[in-house]
């Protein structure tokens, strides 16, 4: 079973780096990056049964409360960017060019 | 010997003493020209007093090295900064410091008057310490720095009145032909360090090695140190700077162009005299340039005007002499001739010095005239050309005379005839500026009034009279009862070739007669020409000496001109537009990409970077798929 | 046993596939929240009953419910949404690209064997995990809430109205 699980999760979080790589709209990148976390995740509870460890366990929580800190802090960004931009492209956003 | 270290040393620390005190002096405008005169002395003098001693404290049949310290180690190549003293360098050291304190006595009085007074003596002192370095030096690389110093020296003192560009141009001529001649020196030198260095690079151990150099490596390393001859004591082809060189002040002409540094060509020969005796052939091409040197330079001399530009040329026709003598093999008679020309060519040079401080700098020979009642002058001058001329019993006569001996046995006739005319053409043309500068009419009268020369001068113009008289009879040989003392003062220190001819005395006899003869049919005709007042004819062939055999004019064409269009080819054509070209191209190019195709990588947008992660994961992943 | 895998499977990549298609952002979060609760339920049958309570509280009932407010909050409308064509080539195209990477990941999945300890008694109880959490990882769980409270500060800060002035 733990491998089955383990494929889940390199699936989720491959297809959460192909989000970040082939969208353009924020939100939609944002949680594909929620999504990597989230296989992450997967993937530590799941050695932690395996190894019958709770060490996987508090690691996963502590990934929780980086990605809600994370989600609080970035969605703020969005909208600050929303106000400036009117737009929610990333596209937009390449002042870094050159 | 530890006093060995002064003899070079005193004239170089008076030299930087003096210009630490020329350059004092000129910011605080006190030139005080007896302070500087004393202080310029005191130098040579100790080093005179010193090469007596050493003189004494020398053992003929030993050679001392005396290490001051390691000058460099590098790998094979071990270096000190040391003397050699052996019968050769101890000679040498004795009449090189004698005459150099002789001449710097000379020129507190002769340069009086002139605004770089202290600078004149810095440079002498310093070409006095280079000297001595040269001949002092225990080892090729030591001989050689002195080798240089005496040519930047010479340079330094030739263009001493730098205000006239000619002046300078003649230094310029100078340094830059002995520099080419510089480059055959260093060429053997490198050659005999690869050949035998290993063993040590000074001049006991290169001795005592020579034997173990291949005999074609021996002929490269003579001939290359050859050309450094050539060029410093101004043979066929590099001797044109010698004339020019007499832009300088006279005291400079005759202790450098005259008595020492020219010398020290021969002297490098004699040095290194384990190597040239086992190559006769090279031997004989010294002997051919010196011959030809000789003969070309009394031709050119027949015409000359300057009183120094006559004494000039007469120099390189003693030092073709020189070299023929020690190209033949017989190296003791070329330095027995090295010892008796110093002292009369330096008389010749101070004489004439006198001559043109007392007429107040006038050097043309043709504005002189009738000057014998200007006896303080009038009678070393005499005794110098007479002993120039090879007329017995003065020096000159027995070191020419032996010269003409050892070539005329050596089997080479042609140079023996050779030789003979010429010693016939340096008696004529000596008389000549002879009676026309002391008999004849007075042209002086343009000069109202004859400066007569004060002490310091005329004195030591009689001590070189002296010697002139005297020196020859070091080399008496046996015929006249003498055992020729020299060449046995010498014998240790030369390598000599291993068939020595021998002649017996009554050719030798004859050899003599012949000398002498040639050299009063030289005076009789001068003295036909020149003694009530002459005047030359000037046919074509005359025409041709006159210009100098115009070998200036085909050295600038041949040389000169040709490395000028060279520069300016390299200039306009390689510099400005090839390299430009390139330059500019690499720089356009850069810029182009940078805007292609940096413009398209950083180009600002977040997920072309994510792609540029995502290939270096996919890469790295490529290569850690090994260890999976 | 079986059966819950798979469906729980199915439910999460098709989430995330939905996730990665939907044009309006709205849509995508719906279908991640199926994602995420699918993976609440991989938890429970890992025995692990805390993460499992957590993972819906926290991801699902916070997270998702921020960035939902916050869509909403920017009412975002179908004509403003932006053009993104050919989703599905470009899906091709980084599939492709991750191709070694991915295949570096199965095969290291592939070829591990799950060793199956047995489980204590109170595996996946909320004491267990505290204590664990507040031994081992103590200082981790401090840096976590400085972390946290800086977080909060910088999105109170960086939200702020412009200055009064001006």
């Amino acid at each position: 079973m733990v491998n089955e699980i383990l494929f889940v999760a390199v699936v989720l979080f491959l297809i959460g780096i192909i989000g970040v790589l082939i969208r353009r709209n924020i939100f939609t990148v944002f949680m594909s990056i929620e999504l990597m976390l989230n296989a992450g995740n997967l993937s530590f509870i799941a050695f932690s049964k395996d190894l019958a460890l709770n060490s996987g366990s508090s690691i996963a929580m502590i990934v929780m409360a980086v990605a809600a800190a994370e989600a609080a802090f970035g969605l703020a960004i969005a909208l600050l960017i929303y106000k400036h931009k009117n737009s929610l492209d990333i596209d937009l956003l390449n002042l870094i060019k050159g | 010997m530890s006093y060995l270290l002064f003899i070079p040393l005193m004239p170089l620390l008076g030299g930087m003493i003096i210009s630490i005190l020329y350059i004092l002096g000129l910011k605080y405008n006190m030139k005080s020209e007896k302070f500087f005169g004393k202080i310029a002395l005191i130098g040579p003098f100790i080093s005179a007093v010193l090469g007596i001693k050493l003189f004494l404290d020398t053992n003929a049949n030993e050679a001392v090295t005396h290490v001051v310290f390691e000058w460099m180690r590098v790998d094979e190549l071990a270096l000190n900064l040391g003397f050699y003293v052996d019968s050769l360098s101890s000679l040498m050291v004795l009449f090189v410091t004698f005459i150099g304190f002789l001449i710097h006595l000379y020129s507190t009085k002769y340069m009086s008057k002139d605004k770089g007074y202290g600078k004149f003596f810095a440079y002498m002192n310093l070409f006095l310490g280079s000297m001595l370095i040269l001949v002092l030096a225990d080892n090729p690389a030591l001989m050689f720095v002195g080798w240089e110093g005496v040519g930047a020296c010479s340079y330094l003192l030739i263009a001493f009145y730098y205000g006239d560009s000619e002046n300078v141009k003649a230094g310029n001529k100078a340094f830059i032909m002995n520099r080419v001649g510089d480059f055959g020196f260093v060429v053997g030198m490198m050659i005999l360090f690869f050949a035998v260095g290993v063993f040590g690079f000074d001049f006991a151990s290169l001795k005592a090695n020579a034997h173990l150099i291949p005999i074609e490596l021996v002929y490269i390393i003579t001939f290359a140190l050859f050309i450094g001859a050539t060029g410093k004591s101004a043979q066929l082809p590099l001797y044109t700077w010698l004339p020019d060189a007499m832009a300088g002040p006279t005291p400079v002409s005759a202790l450098i162009h005259a008595a020492t540094m020219v010398t020290a060509g021969i002297y490098m020969v004699a040095r290194f005299s384990f190597l040239y005796s086992s190559v006769p052939a090279i031997g004989e091409m010294i002997a051919y340039i010196g011959a030809f040197t000789a003969l070309v330079a009394a031709i050119i001399a027949l015409r000359q005007n300057d009183i120094k530009k006559i004494l000039a040329y007469s120099t390189v026709s003693q030092l073709g002499y020189m070299f023929v003598a020690v190209g033949v093999g017989a190296y003791s008679t070329g330095l027995f001739h090295v010892f008796t020309h110093a002292f009369f060519k330096a008389l010749l040079f101070l004489g004439a010095g006198a001559v043109i401080y007392a007429l107040h700098h006038e050097q043309n020979i043709w504005k002189m005239g009738n000057l014998k009642k200007l006896k303080i002058v009038y009678i070393p001058m005499l005794i110098a050309t007479l002993a120039i001329s090879g007329i017995p019993p003065f020096a000159g006569f027995f070191s020419k005379d032996e010269v003409l001996l050892y070539t005329f046995a050596s089997g080479h006739t042609g140079l023996y005839i050779i030789l003979l005319f010429t010693a016939c053409l340096t008696a004529y043309y000596m008389f000549r500026l002879f009676f026309v500068v002391f008999h004849g009419k007075d042209e002086s009268f343009t000069h109202k009034h004859i400066e007569k020369p004060p002490f310091e001068m005329s004195i030591v113009l009689q001590i070189l009279m002296l010697g002139a008289i005297f020196a020859g009879f070091l080399g008496l040989p046996e015929i006249f009862g003498g055992d020729n003392e020299f060449a046995v003062w010498l014998q240790a220190s030369l390598t000599y070739p291993v068939n020595m001819p021998h002649v017996s005395h009554a050719t030798e006899l004859k050899l003599m007669f012949f000398g002498v003869l040639s050299s009063s049919i030289g005076i009789f005709i001068a003295y036909k020409k020149f003694y009530r007042y002459g005047e030359q004819k000037s046919s074509l062939f005359m025409k041709f000496i006159e210009r100098k055999l115009f070998v200036d004019e085909l050295y600038s064409v041949v040389f000169v001109k040709t490395t000028k269009h060279f520069s300016r080819f390299l200039w306009e054509f390689i510099d400005n537009i090839v390299i430009n070209k390139i330059v500019d191209y690499s720089s356009y190019s850069f810029a182009f990409f940078s805007k292609r195709v940096g413009s398209f990588i950083q180009n600002g947008y977040i997920r072309f970077y994510l792609v540029y992660m995502i290939i270096a994961i996919s890469l790295m992943a490529m290569f850690l798929e090994k260890f999976v | 046993m079986e059966f819950f895998t798979i469906a729980f499977s199915v439910l999460a990549i098709g989430g995330a596939i939905g996730l990665l298609f939907f044009k309006h952002p709205l849509h995508g979060a719906m279908s991640f929240l199926v994602t995420l609760l699918s993976v609440a339920g991989f938890y429970a049958l890992l025995s692990n009953k805390f993460l499992f309570i957590l993972q819906i509280i926290i991801y699902a009932g916070a997270i998702m419910v921020l960035i939902m407010f916050v869509i909403m909050f920017l009412n975002v409308r179908e004509k403003e949404l932006i053009d993104e064509n050919f989703l599905v080539n470009k899906f091709i195209l980084g599939a492709l690209l991750l191709a070694p990477f991915a295949y570096l990941l199965f095969s290291s999945v592939a070829n591990y064997t799950p060793q199956n300890i047995a489980l204590a008694e109170d595996f996946g109880t909320i004491q267990s995990i505290g204590l664990n959490l507040f031994t081992e990882w103590m200082f981790t769980f401090e840096l976590i809430s400085i972390l946290l409270l800086g977080a909060v500060v910088g999105a109170v800060v960086v939200a702020q109205k412009e200055s009064k002035n001006g």
